[in-house]
């Protein structure tokens, strides 16, 4: 476990801590709220439904994946390897889908067995070899990536059977299938951690993994269940990305434009997490993740230069991490 | 003179690491719905001694008998199932949860099929009830266990032992590291178990509070248990003496 930074209590009256944590904590809202309007009146077309869609597209590709990160996280692990499963998810489901022209079904299903295999082996390295997520799934992640690369060659592999993308995108009450998934995830995810056995000892696992143990906790299988969620929702995003581009994106994390390891941490920062587990609430994510989505598309809207975008959204982890660090300081 | 039963017993115990003998030979009762005091000098075996009757070490030799039945303890679950709760010294309570969640952290009231979901409701009002009954003084069961005092933080830990059954509850220094106002409010914690008729097995270094708290005070030295006085029997001298080694041979009245 990484050791908590100790930068000591700030000095505060039980009743300013309470105000300043709930600022911290539900700020996002307000700051999301804002930003909206902002853009409804400076970014031109933002405001159409259109647009409105677009948004919903995007942060669900970004949301899907921060949900099971979220749940890693609560549980104390940070998972890096999310990059590495979207890569074999995403080539898996185009070799299977276009070049062994498996049903649809099928395809998504090995897809997500992929990642559910990712997650397990995972879980055997942090629990059976005692080294911390962090680490160990940055090693997985290099791993997953070669593997990908061996698997096509290095090359993009582009999609040309019909089906995949129509399945995926097919629309319901005019919102694409992905933003379901997005928010069936979430709502799944809330229940489970606010109100399932499992959830309580995520929590109780991420904020004291000592504790947990020796209340009965098992500690070892809520780590090896939280790494695998988080796996099995980078498979799903591999899917969706995959559909979505209509072709293999081993670095479709930059193609997929918003779905990456920096956009998820970000948002989870925002969201009033703690990086060493057991704090912070899933919707909050829900919302950070929008936030960051509504950001990227109202500059691109308003003509500011992709570098540009970058650094805004760079400017955002740190506001973030900083937020992080106060937060942890006033609790 | 021993009107009171025994509860727990433990028989010839002994429990050595490498050359270390860390108890030796240790007949040790335990009596029902008293306070029985361990102290000893550090290293007296005491720590070791609670260890096996809590499951978390097994003995090389010896049993134990629990409530007349002979019995082997069986790790911590098994120990859980005789009643025995141990209070570790740190609490082993998780600072970012609430007092209920911590109370029934690893043990859970559920409801629904496949005990899947928390029945918070049921675990307010239990965890509520439980603090009441020991008379805890905490406000809000919803608050975070980071925001409580040391004496408010024993009782959840205390609350804990309770909600899961537990009737032997074992103590290890439970105001090594409190004020003297947080120091009464865990006196009267256990006050309150005895009242309950909860079995206590309290350690301490400090002779004094045993002596204000304790119906049983039992010495350990090198290993060994030197013996079991009555609180009204003993002196403070005669059990610091015992702490320094000196084994008391003139009356045997309740010498295991």
């Amino acid at each position: 476990m990484l050791e908590r930074i100790t930068q000591g209590q700030l000095a505060l009256s039980s009743r300013r801590r309470i105000q300043l944590l709930f600022l911290m904590d539900n700020g996002i809202y307000v700051v999301t709220v804002l930003l909206f309007i902002l853009f409804i009146f400076a970014a031109p077309f933002f405001f159409t439904p259109r647009n409105l869609v677009n948004i919903l597209i995007s942060a669900s590709l970004a949301g899907i994946v921060t949900a099971g990160y979220t749940v890693a996280i609560l549980a104390g692990q940070i998972d890096t390897s999310t990059q590495g499963v979207i890569a074999i998810a995403t080539v898996t489901t185009a070799l299977l889908f276009q070049e062994v022209e498996l049903a649809l079904p099928l395809t998504v299903m090995v897809a997500l067995l992929a990642g559910v295999a990712a997650g397990l082996f995972n879980g055997v390295i942090v629990v059976n070899g005692k080294i911390i997520a962090f680490v160990a799934t940055l090693a997985t992640q290099g791993v997953l990536v070669a593997i990908a690369l061996f698997l096509t060659g290095g090359q993009t592999i582009t999609i040309t059977r019909a089906g995949l993308q129509e399945a995926v995108f097919i629309r319901v009450f005019g919102i694409p299938s992905s933003v379901w998934i997005m928010f069936l995830c979430y709502i799944l995810g809330w229940i489970m951690l606010n109100h399932t056995k499992l959830g309580a000892h995520i929590y109780a696992t991420g904020a004291d993994y000592r504790a947990a143990r020796l209340s009965g906790v098992p500690v070892d299988r809520v780590i090896r269940i939280a790494l695998v969620i988080s796996a099995l929702t980078a498979a799903l995003t591999a899917i969706l990305v995959t559909a979505r581009a209509k072709q293999s994106t081993l670095f479709g994390l930059a193609i997929a434009g918003s779905v990456d390891f920096v956009t998820a941490l970000t948002a989870i920062l925002l969201g009033g997490f703690s990086l060493f587990g057991g704090v912070g609430r899933i919707e909050r994510n829900l919302v950070a993740v929008l936030f960051l989505t509504i950001l990227g598309n109202g500059l691109q809207l308003m003509d500011v230069p992709t570098g540009i975008v970058l650094v805004v959204r760079g400017f955002a982890l740190i506001a973030a991490v900083i937020l992080s660090v106060l937060r942890a300081r006033v609790a | 003179m021993v009107r009171d039963q025994v509860i727990l017993e433990t028989i010839h115990l002994d429990k050595s690491f490498g050359a270390v003998h860390a108890v030796r030979d240790v007949n040790w009762k335990v009596y029902q719905g008293q306070v029985n005091a361990l102290v000893g000098d550090n290293g007296a075996g005491k720590s070791t001694l609670i260890k096996l009757i809590s499951g978390a070490l097994s003995p090389n030799a010896g049993s134990f008998r629990v409530r007349g039945k002979e019995t082997a303890i069986g790790g911590p679950s098994g120990a859980f199932n005789l009643g025995i709760a141990a209070v570790y010294q740190d609490l082993a309570l998780v600072e970012n949860r609430d007092v209920v969640m911590n109370m029934f952290l690893g043990s859970e009231m559920t409801r629904g099929a496949f005990s899947i979901f928390l029945d918070h409701k049921s675990m307010l009002h239990e965890a509520q009830r439980v603090l009441d009954e020991i008379h805890a003084r905490i406000p809000n069961v919803r608050e975070m266990v980071r925001n409580l005092s040391g004496g408010q933080r024993q009782a959840v830990a205390v609350g804990r032992a309770l909600v899961r059954g537990g009737e032997i509850i074992i103590m290890d220094e439970p105001t090594a590291a409190l004020g003297v106002e947080q120091t009464q409010e865990v006196l009267q914690l256990i006050t309150a178990l005895r009242d309950q008729d909860k079995t206590i097995i309290l350690i301490s270094h400090n002779i004094q509070q045993v002596f204000e708290i304790a119906n049983y005070i039992s010495i350990m030295f090198h290993g060994e248990l030197l013996g079991t006085r009555r609180r009204e029997e003993a002196t403070q001298e005669e059990i610091v003496a015992m702490i320094m080694g000196k084994r008391a041979q003139q009356d045997g009245n309740v010498m295991a």
